[in-house]
Protein backbone atom coordinates (compact mmCIF):
# COMPACT_ATOMS: atom_id res chain seq x y z
CA UNK A 1 0.00 0.00 0.00
CA UNK A 2 1.56 3.18 -0.85
CA UNK A 3 1.40 5.60 1.51
CA UNK A 4 -0.07 9.18 0.86
CA UNK A 5 2.69 12.05 0.54
CA UNK A 6 2.14 14.75 2.27
CA UNK A 7 4.13 18.18 1.03
CA UNK A 8 5.12 20.88 2.90
CA UNK A 9 3.87 24.59 2.52
CA UNK A 10 7.16 25.46 1.38
CA UNK A 11 7.41 22.29 -0.74
CA UNK A 12 3.80 23.50 -2.21
CA UNK A 13 4.61 27.29 -2.83
CA UNK A 14 8.37 25.79 -4.69
CA UNK A 15 6.17 23.78 -7.23
CA UNK A 16 3.77 26.48 -7.88
CA UNK A 17 6.39 28.84 -8.43
CA UNK A 18 8.32 26.37 -10.53
CA UNK A 19 5.12 25.76 -12.47
CA UNK A 20 4.30 29.54 -13.08
CA UNK A 21 8.04 30.02 -14.51
CA UNK A 22 7.56 26.79 -16.74
CA UNK A 23 4.51 28.41 -18.34
CA UNK A 24 5.95 32.06 -18.60
CA UNK A 25 9.26 30.43 -19.75
CA UNK A 26 6.93 28.71 -22.44
CA UNK A 27 4.96 31.45 -23.38
CA UNK A 28 7.94 33.57 -24.14
CA UNK A 29 8.66 30.69 -26.63
CA UNK A 30 5.74 30.49 -28.25
CA UNK A 31 5.47 34.35 -28.96
CA UNK A 32 8.81 34.17 -30.30
CA UNK A 33 8.39 31.75 -32.68
CA UNK A 34 4.72 33.07 -33.39
CA UNK A 35 4.72 33.79 -36.78
CA UNK A 36 0.76 35.47 -36.16
CA UNK A 37 1.97 38.35 -34.32
CA UNK A 38 3.86 39.78 -37.61
CA UNK A 39 2.59 42.68 -39.11
CA UNK A 40 0.89 42.03 -42.28
CA UNK A 41 3.20 43.30 -45.30
CA UNK A 42 1.83 42.98 -48.88
CA UNK A 43 2.91 44.86 -51.88
CA UNK A 44 1.36 47.36 -54.26
CA UNK A 45 1.24 44.83 -57.10
CA UNK A 46 -0.32 42.07 -55.43
CA UNK A 47 -3.05 44.81 -54.27
CA UNK A 48 -3.22 45.81 -57.76
CA UNK A 49 -3.58 42.30 -58.76
CA UNK A 50 -6.45 41.61 -56.61
CA UNK A 51 -8.10 44.62 -57.71
CA UNK A 52 -8.03 43.47 -61.46
CA UNK A 53 -9.44 40.37 -60.19
CA UNK A 54 -12.53 41.36 -59.26
CA UNK A 55 -15.64 41.51 -61.04
CA UNK A 56 -17.62 44.54 -61.88
CA UNK A 57 -18.66 46.52 -58.91
CA UNK A 58 -22.25 46.76 -59.08
CA UNK A 59 -23.73 49.59 -56.48
CA UNK A 60 -23.66 49.14 -52.97
CA UNK A 61 -27.01 49.18 -51.00
CA UNK A 62 -24.93 50.47 -48.10
CA UNK A 63 -23.11 52.96 -49.53
CA UNK A 64 -25.99 54.57 -51.71
CA UNK A 65 -24.24 57.75 -52.80
CA UNK A 66 -20.90 56.01 -53.39
CA UNK A 67 -20.38 55.55 -57.00
CA UNK A 68 -19.17 51.88 -57.72
CA UNK A 69 -16.82 53.25 -60.77
CA UNK A 70 -15.31 56.25 -58.97
CA UNK A 71 -15.03 54.05 -55.56
CA UNK A 72 -12.31 51.69 -57.58
CA UNK A 73 -10.71 54.34 -59.40
CA UNK A 74 -10.14 56.02 -56.12
CA UNK A 75 -8.56 52.98 -54.45
CA UNK A 76 -6.32 52.18 -57.63
CA UNK A 77 -4.77 55.58 -57.01
CA UNK A 78 -4.39 55.26 -53.56
CA UNK A 79 -2.35 51.91 -54.30
CA UNK A 80 -0.36 53.23 -57.21
CA UNK A 81 0.09 57.00 -56.04
CA UNK A 82 0.08 55.96 -51.49
CA UNK A 83 1.01 59.63 -51.13
CA UNK A 84 -2.45 61.35 -52.69
CA UNK A 85 -5.06 60.71 -50.32
CA UNK A 86 -6.39 63.93 -49.13
CA UNK A 87 -7.65 64.66 -45.93
CA UNK A 88 -9.75 67.75 -47.52
CA UNK A 89 -9.90 71.42 -46.74
CA UNK A 90 -11.64 72.35 -43.19
CA UNK A 91 -12.17 69.00 -42.11
CA UNK A 92 -10.82 66.92 -39.05
CA UNK A 93 -9.22 64.21 -40.67
CA UNK A 94 -6.03 64.72 -40.92
CA UNK A 95 -5.24 62.01 -38.64
CA UNK A 96 -7.06 59.43 -40.91
CA UNK A 97 -5.23 60.55 -43.54
CA UNK A 98 -1.84 60.26 -41.45
CA UNK A 99 -2.21 56.83 -40.51
CA UNK A 100 -3.62 55.87 -44.19
CA UNK A 101 0.30 56.44 -45.07
CA UNK A 102 1.19 52.73 -43.45
CA UNK A 103 -0.88 50.41 -44.82
CA UNK A 104 -1.00 52.45 -48.37
CA UNK A 105 3.06 51.46 -47.87
CA UNK A 106 3.58 48.79 -46.17
CA UNK A 107 0.20 46.63 -46.40
CA UNK A 108 -2.50 47.56 -49.54
CA UNK A 109 -3.62 44.45 -50.25
CA UNK A 110 -5.02 44.41 -47.00
CA UNK A 111 -6.60 47.57 -47.43
CA UNK A 112 -8.31 46.97 -50.22
CA UNK A 113 -9.33 43.66 -49.33
CA UNK A 114 -10.93 45.71 -46.51
CA UNK A 115 -12.23 49.02 -48.40
CA UNK A 116 -14.37 45.72 -51.08
CA UNK A 117 -16.03 43.92 -48.56
CA UNK A 118 -16.56 47.43 -46.59
CA UNK A 119 -18.50 48.67 -49.31
CA UNK A 120 -20.26 45.16 -50.65
CA UNK A 121 -21.16 44.30 -47.41
CA UNK A 122 -21.47 47.28 -45.17
CA UNK A 123 -19.13 45.55 -42.50
CA UNK A 124 -15.51 44.39 -41.91
CA UNK A 125 -12.84 43.50 -39.67
CA UNK A 126 -9.60 45.21 -40.28
CA UNK A 127 -7.07 44.17 -37.74
CA UNK A 128 -8.63 43.39 -34.68
CA UNK A 129 -10.81 46.32 -35.20
CA UNK A 130 -14.62 45.17 -36.53
CA UNK A 131 -16.51 47.82 -38.38
CA UNK A 132 -19.97 48.89 -39.21
CA UNK A 133 -20.80 52.11 -39.85
CA UNK A 134 -23.42 54.02 -39.05
CA UNK A 135 -26.56 54.63 -41.01
CA UNK A 136 -25.81 58.23 -41.07
CA UNK A 137 -22.31 57.86 -41.61
CA UNK A 138 -23.14 55.55 -44.54
CA UNK A 139 -25.71 57.78 -46.27
CA UNK A 140 -23.13 61.19 -46.05
CA UNK A 141 -20.20 59.06 -47.98
CA UNK A 142 -19.95 60.25 -51.09
CA UNK A 143 -21.85 63.28 -50.51
CA UNK A 144 -18.97 65.75 -48.89
CA UNK A 145 -18.58 68.72 -50.66
CA UNK A 146 -16.26 71.97 -50.88
CA UNK A 147 -13.06 69.95 -49.50
CA UNK A 148 -11.16 70.63 -52.69
CA UNK A 149 -10.06 66.61 -54.00
CA UNK A 150 -11.87 64.71 -51.20
CA UNK A 151 -15.04 66.04 -53.32
CA UNK A 152 -13.98 63.86 -55.87
CA UNK A 153 -12.20 60.70 -53.63
CA UNK A 154 -15.33 58.44 -52.66
CA UNK A 155 -13.44 55.87 -51.03
CA UNK A 156 -11.65 58.20 -49.01
CA UNK A 157 -14.80 59.77 -47.63
CA UNK A 158 -15.95 56.37 -46.82
CA UNK A 159 -12.48 55.66 -45.06
CA UNK A 160 -12.35 58.79 -43.46
CA UNK A 161 -16.04 58.89 -41.85
CA UNK A 162 -15.77 54.85 -41.27
CA UNK A 163 -12.36 55.39 -39.03
CA UNK A 164 -14.06 58.58 -37.16
CA UNK A 165 -17.74 56.41 -36.47
CA UNK A 166 -15.41 53.66 -35.05
CA UNK A 167 -12.84 54.84 -33.23
CA UNK A 168 -13.70 57.29 -29.86
CA UNK A 169 -11.41 59.43 -27.73
CA UNK A 170 -12.35 61.53 -25.10
CA UNK A 171 -12.49 64.40 -27.43
CA UNK A 172 -15.23 63.22 -28.62
CA UNK A 173 -17.77 62.34 -25.57
CA UNK A 174 -19.52 65.44 -26.71
CA UNK A 175 -20.11 64.56 -30.24
CA UNK A 176 -19.99 61.09 -30.62
CA UNK A 177 -22.65 61.05 -32.99
CA UNK A 178 -22.76 61.61 -36.94
CA UNK A 179 -24.58 64.60 -38.01
CA UNK A 180 -24.03 66.49 -40.98
CA UNK A 181 -21.00 69.13 -41.04
CA UNK A 182 -19.70 66.75 -38.05
CA UNK A 183 -16.33 66.13 -40.44
CA UNK A 184 -15.43 69.59 -39.40
CA UNK A 185 -15.86 69.24 -36.04
CA UNK A 186 -15.50 67.73 -32.44
CA UNK A 187 -17.21 64.31 -33.82
CA UNK A 188 -13.83 64.10 -36.25
CA UNK A 189 -10.96 64.86 -33.66
CA UNK A 190 -8.18 62.37 -32.67
CA UNK A 191 -6.54 63.03 -29.53
CA UNK A 192 -2.35 61.25 -28.98
CA UNK A 193 -3.43 58.30 -27.74
CA UNK A 194 -6.57 57.33 -30.16
CA UNK A 195 -4.06 57.86 -32.80
CA UNK A 196 -1.64 55.50 -31.51
CA UNK A 197 -4.48 52.87 -30.17
CA UNK A 198 -6.04 52.83 -34.31
CA UNK A 199 -2.40 52.15 -35.98
CA UNK A 200 -1.65 49.54 -33.21
CA UNK A 201 -5.56 47.81 -33.54
CA UNK A 202 -5.31 48.19 -37.46
CA UNK A 203 -1.86 47.39 -39.22
CA UNK A 204 0.00 45.79 -35.84
CA UNK A 205 2.65 47.54 -35.74
CA UNK A 206 5.13 47.94 -32.68
CA UNK A 207 4.06 51.81 -31.72
CA UNK A 208 6.43 53.23 -29.17
CA UNK A 209 5.26 56.93 -28.72
CA UNK A 210 6.43 60.33 -26.28
CA UNK A 211 4.65 63.14 -26.05
CA UNK A 212 0.86 64.01 -24.90
CA UNK A 213 -2.12 66.97 -25.90
CA UNK A 214 -1.23 68.92 -23.67
CA UNK A 215 2.50 68.42 -22.38
CA UNK A 216 5.36 68.35 -24.85
CA UNK A 217 7.88 64.95 -24.99
CA UNK A 218 10.60 65.71 -22.94
CA UNK A 219 13.12 64.73 -25.76
CA UNK A 220 16.22 66.72 -25.30
CA UNK A 221 17.68 66.81 -28.90
CA UNK A 222 14.74 66.50 -31.04
CA UNK A 223 16.27 66.84 -33.91
CA UNK A 224 19.00 63.68 -33.15
CA UNK A 225 15.69 61.61 -31.43
CA UNK A 226 13.92 61.90 -34.86
CA UNK A 227 16.70 61.06 -37.01
CA UNK A 228 17.35 58.07 -35.11
CA UNK A 229 13.61 57.21 -35.09
CA UNK A 230 13.28 57.49 -38.74
CA UNK A 231 16.14 55.13 -39.65
CA UNK A 232 14.16 52.22 -38.33
CA UNK A 233 10.46 52.89 -38.73
CA UNK A 234 8.12 55.14 -39.66
CA UNK A 235 6.90 58.36 -37.73
CA UNK A 236 3.73 60.26 -37.10
CA UNK A 237 4.30 63.78 -35.44
CA UNK A 238 1.47 65.85 -33.53
CA UNK A 239 1.85 68.87 -34.22
CA UNK A 240 0.80 72.57 -33.42
CA UNK A 241 -0.84 73.46 -36.75
CA UNK A 242 -1.25 77.43 -35.97
CA UNK A 243 1.99 77.54 -35.90
CA UNK A 244 3.01 75.34 -38.57
CA UNK A 245 0.56 76.44 -41.06
CA UNK A 246 0.29 80.37 -39.86
CA UNK A 247 -3.30 81.07 -40.09
CA UNK A 248 -3.94 84.37 -38.41
CA UNK A 249 -1.77 87.00 -36.69
CA UNK A 250 -3.41 87.09 -33.33
CA UNK A 251 -0.49 86.53 -30.67
CA UNK A 252 -2.63 84.62 -27.94
CA UNK A 253 -2.61 81.07 -29.83
CA UNK A 254 -4.18 78.16 -28.10
CA UNK A 255 -0.76 76.04 -27.08
CA UNK A 256 -2.51 72.78 -28.35
CA UNK A 257 -1.45 70.22 -31.17
CA UNK A 258 -4.09 69.68 -33.85
CA UNK A 259 -2.49 68.43 -36.67
CA UNK A 260 -0.93 65.07 -37.72
CA UNK A 261 1.68 64.54 -40.44
CA UNK A 262 4.05 62.16 -41.02
CA UNK A 263 7.59 62.98 -40.71
CA UNK A 264 9.79 61.66 -44.52
CA UNK A 265 13.28 63.47 -43.17
CA UNK A 266 14.88 66.04 -40.77
CA UNK A 267 18.63 67.71 -41.14
CA UNK A 268 20.60 70.01 -40.22
CA UNK A 269 21.38 71.97 -42.62
CA UNK A 270 23.32 74.85 -40.81
CA UNK A 271 24.08 75.90 -37.79
CA UNK A 272 20.23 76.69 -35.94
CA UNK A 273 18.66 75.70 -39.17
CA UNK A 274 16.68 72.39 -39.84
CA UNK A 275 15.07 71.11 -42.81
CA UNK A 276 11.87 68.71 -42.42
CA UNK A 277 10.55 67.30 -45.20
CA UNK A 278 6.87 65.78 -43.97
CA UNK A 279 3.64 64.45 -45.42
CA UNK A 280 -0.03 66.16 -45.23
CA UNK A 281 -2.82 67.52 -47.46
CA UNK A 282 -1.72 64.66 -50.22
CA UNK A 283 1.45 66.47 -51.11
CA UNK A 284 5.20 66.30 -49.48
CA UNK A 285 5.87 69.37 -48.04
CA UNK A 286 10.30 71.01 -47.11
CA UNK A 287 9.88 73.65 -44.64
CA UNK A 288 12.94 75.27 -42.90
CA UNK A 289 13.02 76.07 -38.93
CA UNK A 290 15.02 76.90 -36.35
CA UNK A 291 15.23 73.70 -33.63
CA UNK A 292 13.73 76.05 -31.08
CA UNK A 293 10.67 76.42 -33.09
CA UNK A 294 10.30 72.82 -34.59
CA UNK A 295 10.73 71.54 -30.39
CA UNK A 296 7.92 74.13 -29.83
CA UNK A 297 5.27 72.71 -32.35
CA UNK A 298 6.22 68.85 -31.33
CA UNK A 299 3.86 67.75 -29.14
CA UNK A 300 3.74 64.26 -29.72
CA UNK A 301 6.11 61.80 -31.69
CA UNK A 302 4.99 57.87 -32.76
CA UNK A 303 7.47 55.90 -33.95
CA UNK A 304 5.72 52.75 -36.02
CA UNK A 305 8.14 49.86 -36.48
CA UNK A 306 6.80 46.48 -38.00
CA UNK A 307 6.46 43.86 -35.50
CA UNK A 308 8.70 40.66 -37.43
CA UNK A 309 8.56 36.95 -36.37
CA UNK A 310 12.11 37.34 -34.74
CA UNK A 311 11.75 40.58 -33.29
CA UNK A 312 10.95 39.03 -29.83
CA UNK B 1 -15.73 97.43 17.81
CA UNK B 2 -18.24 98.51 14.79
CA UNK B 3 -17.21 98.73 11.23
CA UNK B 4 -18.89 101.19 9.50
CA UNK B 5 -19.51 100.15 5.82
CA UNK B 6 -17.28 102.79 3.33
CA UNK B 7 -19.49 104.13 0.96
CA UNK B 8 -17.33 104.29 -2.34
CA UNK B 9 -16.73 107.31 -3.78
CA UNK B 10 -19.23 108.72 -6.65
CA UNK B 11 -16.27 109.38 -9.03
CA UNK B 12 -14.61 105.97 -8.58
CA UNK B 13 -17.79 104.44 -9.31
CA UNK B 14 -18.58 106.00 -12.07
CA UNK B 15 -15.25 105.38 -13.79
CA UNK B 16 -15.32 101.79 -12.97
CA UNK B 17 -18.46 102.06 -14.33
CA UNK B 18 -17.28 103.37 -17.74
CA UNK B 19 -14.48 100.62 -17.86
CA UNK B 20 -17.00 97.94 -17.78
CA UNK B 21 -19.28 99.50 -20.64
CA UNK B 22 -16.42 99.97 -22.54
CA UNK B 23 -15.16 96.43 -22.04
CA UNK B 24 -18.44 95.46 -22.61
CA UNK B 25 -19.11 97.25 -26.10
CA UNK B 26 -15.45 96.20 -27.02
CA UNK B 27 -16.04 92.43 -26.61
CA UNK B 28 -19.55 92.46 -27.99
CA UNK B 29 -18.88 94.85 -31.34
CA UNK B 30 -19.09 93.52 -34.46
CA UNK B 31 -16.45 95.26 -36.17
CA UNK B 32 -17.25 96.82 -39.24
CA UNK B 33 -13.92 96.32 -40.36
CA UNK B 34 -13.98 97.35 -43.81
CA UNK B 35 -15.96 99.59 -45.92
CA UNK B 36 -18.47 97.95 -47.94
CA UNK B 37 -17.06 99.98 -50.72
CA UNK B 38 -13.32 98.54 -50.51
CA UNK B 39 -13.29 97.15 -53.13
CA UNK B 40 -14.56 99.52 -55.59
CA UNK B 41 -12.06 101.96 -54.08
CA UNK B 42 -9.10 99.19 -54.32
CA UNK B 43 -10.23 97.58 -57.82
CA UNK B 44 -7.28 98.38 -60.26
CA UNK B 45 -4.72 97.28 -57.42
CA UNK B 46 -6.66 93.92 -56.61
CA UNK B 47 -7.14 93.07 -60.08
CA UNK B 48 -3.64 94.08 -61.22
CA UNK B 49 -2.60 91.43 -58.08
CA UNK B 50 -4.94 89.14 -59.33
CA UNK B 51 -3.40 89.40 -63.16
CA UNK B 52 -0.22 89.40 -61.84
CA UNK B 53 -0.58 86.76 -59.69
CA UNK B 54 -1.78 84.45 -62.37
CA UNK B 55 0.49 85.26 -64.96
CA UNK B 56 3.56 84.67 -62.58
CA UNK B 57 1.64 80.92 -61.30
CA UNK B 58 1.18 79.91 -65.31
CA UNK B 59 5.09 79.88 -65.45
CA UNK B 60 5.76 78.59 -61.58
CA UNK B 61 2.62 77.02 -59.07
CA UNK B 62 3.23 78.98 -55.56
CA UNK B 63 1.80 80.85 -52.80
CA UNK B 64 2.72 83.79 -50.93
CA UNK B 65 1.55 85.65 -47.83
CA UNK B 66 3.44 88.35 -45.23
CA UNK B 67 3.89 86.98 -41.82
CA UNK B 68 4.27 90.11 -39.66
CA UNK B 69 2.67 93.51 -39.10
CA UNK B 70 5.46 95.01 -40.62
CA UNK B 71 5.40 93.66 -44.10
CA UNK B 72 8.55 92.40 -43.96
CA UNK B 73 8.59 88.85 -43.89
CA UNK B 74 7.23 86.37 -46.07
CA UNK B 75 6.50 83.02 -46.09
CA UNK B 76 6.66 81.89 -49.89
CA UNK B 77 5.44 77.93 -51.43
CA UNK B 78 7.09 76.71 -54.41
CA UNK B 79 4.99 73.95 -55.82
CA UNK B 80 6.90 71.52 -57.94
CA UNK B 81 5.78 68.41 -59.07
CA UNK B 82 6.68 65.95 -56.33
CA UNK B 83 7.30 68.44 -53.43
CA UNK B 84 6.35 71.83 -51.77
CA UNK B 85 9.08 74.33 -50.71
CA UNK B 86 7.95 76.19 -47.83
CA UNK B 87 10.38 79.11 -47.36
CA UNK B 88 10.52 82.44 -44.95
CA UNK B 89 12.60 85.65 -46.21
CA UNK B 90 12.97 88.92 -45.00
CA UNK B 91 11.93 91.11 -48.63
CA UNK B 92 15.13 92.59 -48.56
CA UNK B 93 17.10 89.29 -48.29
CA UNK B 94 19.47 88.67 -51.16
CA UNK B 95 18.44 84.76 -50.73
CA UNK B 96 14.86 85.99 -51.66
CA UNK B 97 15.72 86.93 -55.00
CA UNK B 98 18.67 84.00 -55.49
CA UNK B 99 15.56 81.46 -54.24
CA UNK B 100 13.04 82.52 -56.99
CA UNK B 101 16.20 82.61 -60.04
CA UNK B 102 16.36 79.01 -58.87
CA UNK B 103 12.75 77.84 -59.33
CA UNK B 104 12.18 80.05 -62.05
CA UNK B 105 10.18 82.63 -60.70
CA UNK B 106 10.49 86.06 -62.58
CA UNK B 107 12.27 88.41 -59.78
CA UNK B 108 10.81 91.68 -61.25
CA UNK B 109 7.24 90.60 -61.69
CA UNK B 110 7.43 88.79 -57.79
CA UNK B 111 9.07 91.86 -56.41
CA UNK B 112 5.69 93.53 -58.10
CA UNK B 113 3.31 91.58 -56.89
CA UNK B 114 4.64 91.53 -53.06
CA UNK B 115 4.78 95.33 -53.49
CA UNK B 116 1.50 95.59 -54.54
CA UNK B 117 0.04 93.31 -52.10
CA UNK B 118 1.65 95.55 -49.29
CA UNK B 119 0.37 99.04 -50.77
CA UNK B 120 -3.45 97.63 -49.77
CA UNK B 121 -2.29 95.05 -46.85
CA UNK B 122 -2.68 91.90 -48.55
CA UNK B 123 -0.95 89.06 -46.49
CA UNK B 124 -2.33 86.16 -48.68
CA UNK B 125 -2.66 85.04 -52.60
CA UNK B 126 -3.20 81.40 -53.28
CA UNK B 127 -4.52 79.09 -56.21
CA UNK B 128 -7.26 77.05 -54.59
CA UNK B 129 -9.22 74.34 -56.63
CA UNK B 130 -12.36 73.75 -56.17
CA UNK B 131 -14.75 70.99 -58.13
CA UNK B 132 -18.49 71.38 -59.57
CA UNK B 133 -19.85 68.16 -61.17
CA UNK B 134 -16.41 66.38 -61.07
CA UNK B 135 -14.60 68.67 -62.72
CA UNK B 136 -11.60 70.59 -61.23
CA UNK B 137 -11.95 74.09 -61.74
CA UNK B 138 -9.49 76.63 -59.91
CA UNK B 139 -10.09 80.12 -58.12
CA UNK B 140 -7.62 82.69 -56.96
CA UNK B 141 -7.94 83.37 -52.88
CA UNK B 142 -6.51 86.72 -51.41
CA UNK B 143 -6.75 88.08 -47.72
CA UNK B 144 -6.55 91.57 -46.76
CA UNK B 145 -5.58 92.73 -43.46
CA UNK B 146 -7.31 95.53 -41.58
CA UNK B 147 -4.49 97.24 -39.82
CA UNK B 148 -6.51 99.92 -37.78
CA UNK B 149 -6.40 99.69 -34.04
CA UNK B 150 -7.04 96.61 -32.96
CA UNK B 151 -10.09 96.35 -29.85
CA UNK B 152 -9.66 94.30 -27.03
CA UNK B 153 -11.25 90.97 -26.68
CA UNK B 154 -12.25 90.66 -29.89
CA UNK B 155 -10.69 88.52 -32.79
CA UNK B 156 -8.75 89.07 -35.58
CA UNK B 157 -10.85 89.63 -39.15
CA UNK B 158 -10.04 88.96 -42.53
CA UNK B 159 -11.40 90.47 -45.79
CA UNK B 160 -11.48 87.35 -48.18
CA UNK B 161 -11.57 88.08 -51.77
CA UNK B 162 -12.27 84.63 -54.31
CA UNK B 163 -11.71 85.91 -57.83
CA UNK B 164 -13.48 83.14 -60.28
CA UNK B 165 -12.60 82.05 -64.18
CA UNK B 166 -15.89 82.20 -65.00
CA UNK B 167 -19.08 83.40 -63.66
CA UNK B 168 -20.82 82.48 -60.83
CA UNK B 169 -24.47 81.70 -59.28
CA UNK B 170 -25.83 83.93 -56.26
CA UNK B 171 -29.18 83.60 -54.68
CA UNK B 172 -31.48 86.65 -54.17
CA UNK B 173 -29.41 87.85 -51.57
CA UNK B 174 -26.41 87.71 -52.96
CA UNK B 175 -25.24 84.88 -51.53
CA UNK B 176 -22.75 82.91 -53.57
CA UNK B 177 -24.39 79.27 -54.64
CA UNK B 178 -22.58 75.99 -55.66
CA UNK B 179 -24.42 75.55 -58.71
CA UNK B 180 -26.87 77.08 -60.88
CA UNK B 181 -29.71 74.09 -60.25
CA UNK B 182 -28.14 73.77 -57.18
CA UNK B 183 -29.66 75.92 -54.40
CA UNK B 184 -26.83 75.02 -51.61
CA UNK B 185 -24.47 77.62 -50.74
CA UNK B 186 -20.99 77.35 -51.83
CA UNK B 187 -18.39 77.24 -48.83
CA UNK B 188 -14.89 78.19 -49.73
CA UNK B 189 -12.61 77.29 -46.71
CA UNK B 190 -15.61 76.55 -44.67
CA UNK B 191 -17.45 80.26 -45.04
CA UNK B 192 -20.17 81.50 -47.37
CA UNK B 193 -19.14 84.14 -49.64
CA UNK B 194 -21.12 87.13 -50.78
CA UNK B 195 -21.34 88.99 -54.58
CA UNK B 196 -19.39 91.68 -55.47
CA UNK B 197 -19.97 90.86 -59.01
CA UNK B 198 -20.39 88.11 -61.24
CA UNK B 199 -16.72 86.73 -61.09
CA UNK B 200 -15.67 88.21 -57.69
CA UNK B 201 -16.80 87.08 -54.37
CA UNK B 202 -15.94 87.91 -50.43
CA UNK B 203 -16.45 86.92 -47.13
CA UNK B 204 -14.76 88.59 -43.89
CA UNK B 205 -13.10 85.71 -42.13
CA UNK B 206 -11.00 84.98 -38.81
CA UNK B 207 -8.56 82.63 -40.41
CA UNK B 208 -6.45 84.31 -43.52
CA UNK B 209 -6.19 81.02 -45.33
Amino acid sequence: MVKPVYLSKMMKLFICSLLTCLICVSGTGVFANNTIDTTPLSTQKQALAYLDKQPELKASNFWPRVEPTLFMQNLRKNVVTPLSIYEGRSTNFCAYAALSYLPLHDDPLAYVTFMLKLYKDGKAVYGIEYFEPTKEVRRVAGTLNFKGELDVRPADQLWFLSLADHFKGYLNFLDNHYNPGDENKMWAAVNFAKFNRMVRNLFNYEVHAVGSDLLRPGVVDVVDYLSEKLQSGTVAMFVNNLDLYKKNHTKLKLGVPTHFVILLGVEEIEKDKIAITYWDYGFRSRQILSPKFLKKIIFGITHATKKTAGAR
Amino acid sequence: MLLKKQPVPGKIRHIVLLLCIVAMMCSCASRKVFSTNYYAENEKTLTSIEQLYKAIYAQKHFSVAFTDKSFEYISLEILTDSIKYIYEFNIKEPRLQDTLVKYGLPVKDFTDLITQMSSIHCIWINNLDYYTNNQRHSLVFMSIRHVAIHLPFTSEKYYILTFYSQPQFFDAEGNLLAGRRLRKLRLVNGDTFRRINDKVCYTISERFR
